[in-house]
């Protein structure tokens, strides 16, 4: 029985030991595979054609601007009582003609206030894994949204229009946004928005309203700012129209006016700006 | 070279001496000025800034008391949404006699936001339209 015991003892220790290997071995292999960066397929033949089963969201798409103050007024977001009184406070300056600059210094508008406030256009690129949307204005408007299954990155850099996926259910986009610099505003006007403060996410639901009209649907988390999620839609039009199309927009050219140097060659001159207005052409 | 052409030499020459003044934030919001009053002004263009964000109308003003123009800054919207109201960037030109309507700035210096702008010699008026692509299929 003593020997028999030993054997045992043996046995399971031995058992014990093969099972740490092999975990040990595993966990090595893991890692290996966790460090490994992901390379994306190329593109193929049946990527592209498979484009084709999407629904048509070519053309240029343009805000409707009167629903976008018609939402602000009878949807306003859920603030909370301290930041209501901020919004307050930048409504009364906004009306006395003091308006809080929430686009300001050139800065994209960002995410999701682009979508809710914009005065410009965008259009909407597919292109295998991914939908791509170019806005008009500001300087580097652009969304580039994942369609190809990955998931977030576990510690995105944060930026001006957040990390972004999607998935197509139906004709609906759904999007899914984090990562937003907590500079960026939540923002229901040009003159109204809140820095979001650091944990915004954004879901989002693109889908046509009819032949020609985009919605939307966007449900905003934000818990430094708001009480509970804020759902909203913001509706587009398709134009067609060739003089539609979007045009360049270097924000930070608004700043200069054409000039010859000293050398007589084209060049930039700055303009006088007062309190962010332009006051004089030199 | 013609006066406005010495101008805007001279601010290039500024400009790269460094004793310009530094570029400001283009972007701003329109609440700047005030939208329950309109202005009228004529005058002559001095220069036409086809730029994102917003455009400029630089004009030359005659005081109503005499002495030497002064320069107007009238701002408008940008490029690609003057584009589709029917204007170019060769919609008004250095020379050109305008009556502009615009909001003023609320502390009376001298500038405004467009509301529109006639040319004088041809009668040809071109309006400021932010929101004037809110149904599809316009042409």
């Amino acid at each position: 029985m003593k020997k028999l015991r030993s054997s045992t003892t043996w046995f399971a220790a031995f058992a014990v030991c093969t099972a740490v290997v092999i975990a040990m071995g595993l966990g090595a292999a893991s890692a290996r595979a966790a460090d490994k960066e992901p390379i994306d397929p190329a593109p193929t033949l049946k990527d592209y054609t498979a484009l084709a089963a999407l629904p048509d969201w070519s053309g240029t798409w343009t805000p409707d601007m009167t629903d976008q103050v018609k939402q602000e007024k009878t949807n306003p977001p859920p603030w909370t009582p301290e930041i209501a009184k901020q919004v307050k406070k930048m409504y009364a300056d906004e009306a006395a003609g003091r308006p809080f600059e929430v686009i300001d210094h050139c800065f994209p508008t960002g995410m999701p206030s682009w979508m809710l406030i914009t005065h410009n256009a965008f259009e909407i690129l597919f292109s295998p894994g991914r939908v791509t949307i170019l806005g008009e204005g500001d300087g580097n408007r652009m969304r580039r949204i994942y369609t190809d299954g990955r998931p977030h990155p576990a510690d995105p850099d944060p930026s001006f229009h957040g990390h972004s996926i999607g998935h197509w259910e139906g004709g609906t986009l759904v999007i899914d946004t984090i990562a937003l610099l907590p500079q960026v505003y939540l923002a229901v006007n040009e003159a109204v928005g809140i820095p979001n403060d650091g944990d915004m996410h954004i879901v989002e639901r693109m889908h046509l309203q009819g032949p020609d009209t985009l919605h939307d649907d966007l449900e905003i988390t934000a818990s430094k700012l708001l009480t509970k999620p804020w759902l909203t839609t913001r509706t587009y039009y398709r134009q067609r129209a060739r003089k539609y199309e979007i045009v360049e927009g270097v924000c930070a050219q608004g700043g200069f006016i054409d000039a010859k140097d000293a050398n007589g060659h084209d060049t930039f001159a700055p303009i006088t700006f007062h309190d962010n207005v332009p006051v004089g052409s030199k | 070279m013609n006066r406005a052409n010495l101008n805007f030499f001279l601010a290039g020459i500024i400009c790269m001496s460094g004793l310009g003044a530094p570029a400001a934030s283009a972007h701003h919001s329109f609440a700047v000025y005030d939208n329950s009053k309109t202005s009228t002004l004529k005058g002559t263009v001095k220069a036409f800034q086809w730029t994102n964000p917003h455009s400029v109308i630089w004009i030359m003003v005659q005081p109503a008391g005499g002495g030497a123009p002064e320069e107007w800054t009238i701002e408008t919207t940008s490029p690609g949404v003057l584009t589709r109201s029917g204007w170019t960037r060769k919609s008004l030109n250095p020379g050109d006699r305008v009556s502009v309507e615009f909001h003023p700035l609320r502390d009376g210096s001298h500038g405004g936001g467009l509301e529109a702008v006639t040319l004088l010699d041809t009668g040809q008026r071109l309006e400021a339209k932010f929101g004037a692509a809110e149904k599809p299929g316009l042409q």
